[in-house]
């Protein structure tokens, strides 16, 4: 909480008001802290989506001038409404979803395990969502609208295995991590049996899907998350408020009646349910959820990742990854999830190795 | 002799006959049911009879292989942990078995290396360079690091070779098909010749290996101390990781990637016959083999009359250790 202005190093700053925030008054007398970078940074991330979401849906197999997207996407009549309206749409709106649910899954889960290490990928979450979808695929489940809430499933059931097994009169940020990462292997190599047992083309549908791909992926896939989203919309909004509560030590928190634990369950359920639902709809994208919140904390320098522009890295992160995927090797298409994995595990092991042995434990 | 020198050396030799049970085991149970005086028939005397083929030209060389992978993993895992002071360290975790898998993959798809005994070299490669990437990672820390640091650095590890084997997987669906039997982890159905072909890297790795049990006695006292005592401490980690490459290796080019044995083993073996290398890297090359053959026939038992691959059944009896060990306050703690 270095940057709440409260106290700093003893003195007693002039203001209540932290740092770097402005206050918004509605009316009825209720008000809002805003982090007046967070807001700049929120706004650049919003125009550098725009500008992604146009190139994304101006390049395929025929390239479209962004002119004639713009048209499209504002609704005017256009030669080009077919493939841009109809075939690339549905996907680029999926990948805009599963990214934002991710960057705002990650956020959560490492506010809660105070730990920019924790995130649904590394957790179980995803080989979970992962294990049951495989599963149902090779059962003869293939259909994409109902997939996804097997994979919801997958996640939760994943995430209280995790939750369960690592509390030991307290959830120790490290052992939750371990476990997790346990139980993932374990989950992984269910999945590859599945795999295996299974005929050819389910194999090569469940490789595919596994990777993490938006290829042939549209509203069918999008529609769920989207309610999920909306659904969670209210609960998003205590979130961004609870976070600044689950930054502060257990006994810092327990003096100010804070009730820490409920609030990193509500966090932690929270953002299982996002990456689960992410994970219904386009597969493991591996790295998005650990990628973006750091990014986006990085960007805004707030204690703990911002929702917000989480979701808005996060977007960005699956939008220009499945831009690559798809014209890098041209015709060919690449899961995005293979692009995701390329950038996010070395930084992984750049933050393991920056972080050294003493401080892993540490806040997000 | 001491007590718990004589206690040791009898947990020695109750290992020793453990292992030969699950050979025996190994070589009488399976989807085909026949007595055992059938089996031994057949080791014995030979014949053409269905069962006596069944024996010589598919259980004997699984039970062979499942010796020699055993003892491989089971070693290579003994030598990560002495060598990082780390308690779950281990070849499948770390990724240098994913990377092992990378060097089998590049070869089936772009050099075409279509047989296992050739996959020997590629998979030496590619587990060499994961091994130093980890290693780069481990020992940036000071005091190497944390169990979490180093299993989650394996995690992003594997994550990364899976996207690059994805990658190469997706844009070649004859390697897929290829890959995908072998990719399971498994000591079934391998020709009798890869056996032959991967030996003499394990007896190097092995020779490797135990020539440096004391040395890794020392480095286990603190690399300080271990100083102290006149040992080279990187000279002595670099011999340890190549040891537990070409073991690693080795296993991975006749087995496929086999989680969790490495992991399991040498916790066990230290429970019975203490921290001394001496005693325990024999203890866990006798160990590793009974946990490889027994995994391998219940995996055969479970879902009869199709197999479970022994990789998923060590994965499912390594999972629950790791827990256990991980919930014990000195890991967690890191």
């Amino acid at each position: 909480m270095t940057d709440s202005g409260i106290t700093d190093g003893g003195r007693t700053a002039p203001s209540l008001r932290p740092a770097g925030h402005a206050v918004l008054r509605t009316g009825r007398g209720n008000s809002f802290l805003v982090h007046r970078r967070s807001v700049v940074v929120g706004c650049v991330l919003a125009v550098l989506l725009t500008a992604a979401v146009v190139a994304s849906l101006s390049v395929g197999e025929s390239f479209v001038s962004p002119g004639e997207v713009v048209r499209v996407l504002l609704g005017l009549p256009s030669p080009d409404q077919l493939v841009v309206g109809t075939l690339r749409l549905p996907r680029l709106v999926t990948g805009l979803l599963v990214g934002a649910a991710f960057g705002v899954s990650g956020a959560l889960i490492q506010t809660m395990a105070r730990n920019p290490l924790a995130s649904p990928d590394v957790i179980g979450v995803t080989h979970g969502a992962g294990a049951a979808t495989v599963a149902a695929m090779t059962f003869g489940l293939t259909s994409y609208a109902v997939l996804p809430y097997v994979s919801v499933a997958g996640g939760m059931l994943a995430a209280l295995l995790v939750y369960v097994l690592a509390w030991r009169g307290g959830l120790a940020a490290s052992r939750f991590v371990l476990v997790g990462i346990g139980i993932s292997v374990a989950l992984g190599s269910l999945t590859r049996l599945l795999v295996t047992k299974g005929d050819y083309l389910v194999a090569q549908q469940a490789k595919t899907w596994l990777t993490g791909s938006l290829n042939g992926r549209g509203y069918d896939q999008a529609a769920p998350l989207a309610t999920v989203l909306l659904l969670l919309v209210p609960f998003l909004l205590w979130a961004a408020r609870a976070q600044r509560n689950a930054a502060f030590d257990d006994d810092t928190a327990t003096a100010l009646g804070i009730r820490l634990g409920r609030v990193r369950l509500g966090l932690s359920v929270l953002g299982v349910v996002l990456a689960s639902a992410a994970t219904g709809a386009a597969g493991p994208v591996d790295f998005v959820a650990l990628l973006a919140p750091q990014i986006a904390r990085r960007l805004t320098r707030t204690p703990h990742p911002p929702l917000v522009c989480a979701a808005l890295t996060g977007a960005l992160i699956v939008v220009v990854a499945d831009l690559l995927a798809r014209k890098l090797l041209s015709p060919l298409e690449l899961p995005v999830g293979v692009f995701t994995a390329f950038v996010g595990a070395p930084y992984l092991l750049w933050l393991i190795v920056r972080t050294r042995s003493g401080r892993i434990g540490g806040t997000a | 002799m001491s007590g718990v020198a004589r206690r040791r050396a009898g947990w020695l030799g109750a290992a020793f006959l453990l292992l030969l049970l699950a050979v025996l085991l190994s070589l009488a149970v399976g989807s085909r049911a026949m007595p055992p005086s059938t089996v031994w028939d057949a080791l014995v005397h030979g014949g053409t009879s269905d069962d006596a083929s069944v024996v010589r030209s598919l259980r004997v060389p699984r039970t062979v292989i499942g010796v020699l992978v055993g003892a491989a993993l089971a070693l290579a895992g003994t030598v990560l942990q002495g060598i990082t002071r780390n308690p779950i360290a281990e070849p499948g975790i770390l990724g240098i078995s994913q990377g092992a898998s990378l060097g089998v993959v590049c070869a089936i798809a772009f050099l075409g290396v279509h047989s296992p005994a050739g996959y020997v070299w590629y998979a030496f490669a590619g587990a060499g360079i994961a091994a130093v990437c980890i290693y780069a990672v481990a020992s940036s820390g000071r005091g190497g690091a944390s169990p979490v640091g180093l299993a989650l650095a394996g995690a992003a590890m594997n994550a990364f070779l899976a996207s690059v084997i994805s990658a190469i997987l997706t844009t070649d669906a004859h390697a897929l098909d290829e890959f995908r039997f072998w990719d399971v982890g498994s000591i079934s159905g391998r020709d009798a010749s890869i056996a032959g072909q991967v030996w003499p890297f394990l007896l190097a790795g092995l020779l490797l290996v135990l020539a440096m049990a004391r040395g890794l006695d020392a480095l286990a006292l603190g690399d300080d101390i271990a100083r102290g005592l006149g040992r080279n401490v990187a000279l002595l980690r670099a011999t340890g990781a190549l040891g537990a490459t070409v073991l690693t290796g080795a296993a991975v080019a006749a087995a496929g990637p086999i989680a969790f044995t490495g992991l399991a083993v040498p916790h066990i073996a230290r429970a019975l016959v203490g921290p001394g290398h001496r005693l325990l890297l024999p203890m866990a090359a006798l160990l590793g083999p009974v946990m490889l053959l027994l995994a391998d026939v219940l995996g055969r038992v479970v879902v009869r009359p199709s197999e479970v691959p022994v990789a998923v059944m060590t994965a499912l009896a390594g999972v629950p250790f790791l827990i256990v060990l991980v919930r014990r306050k000195t890991v967690a703690a890191a």
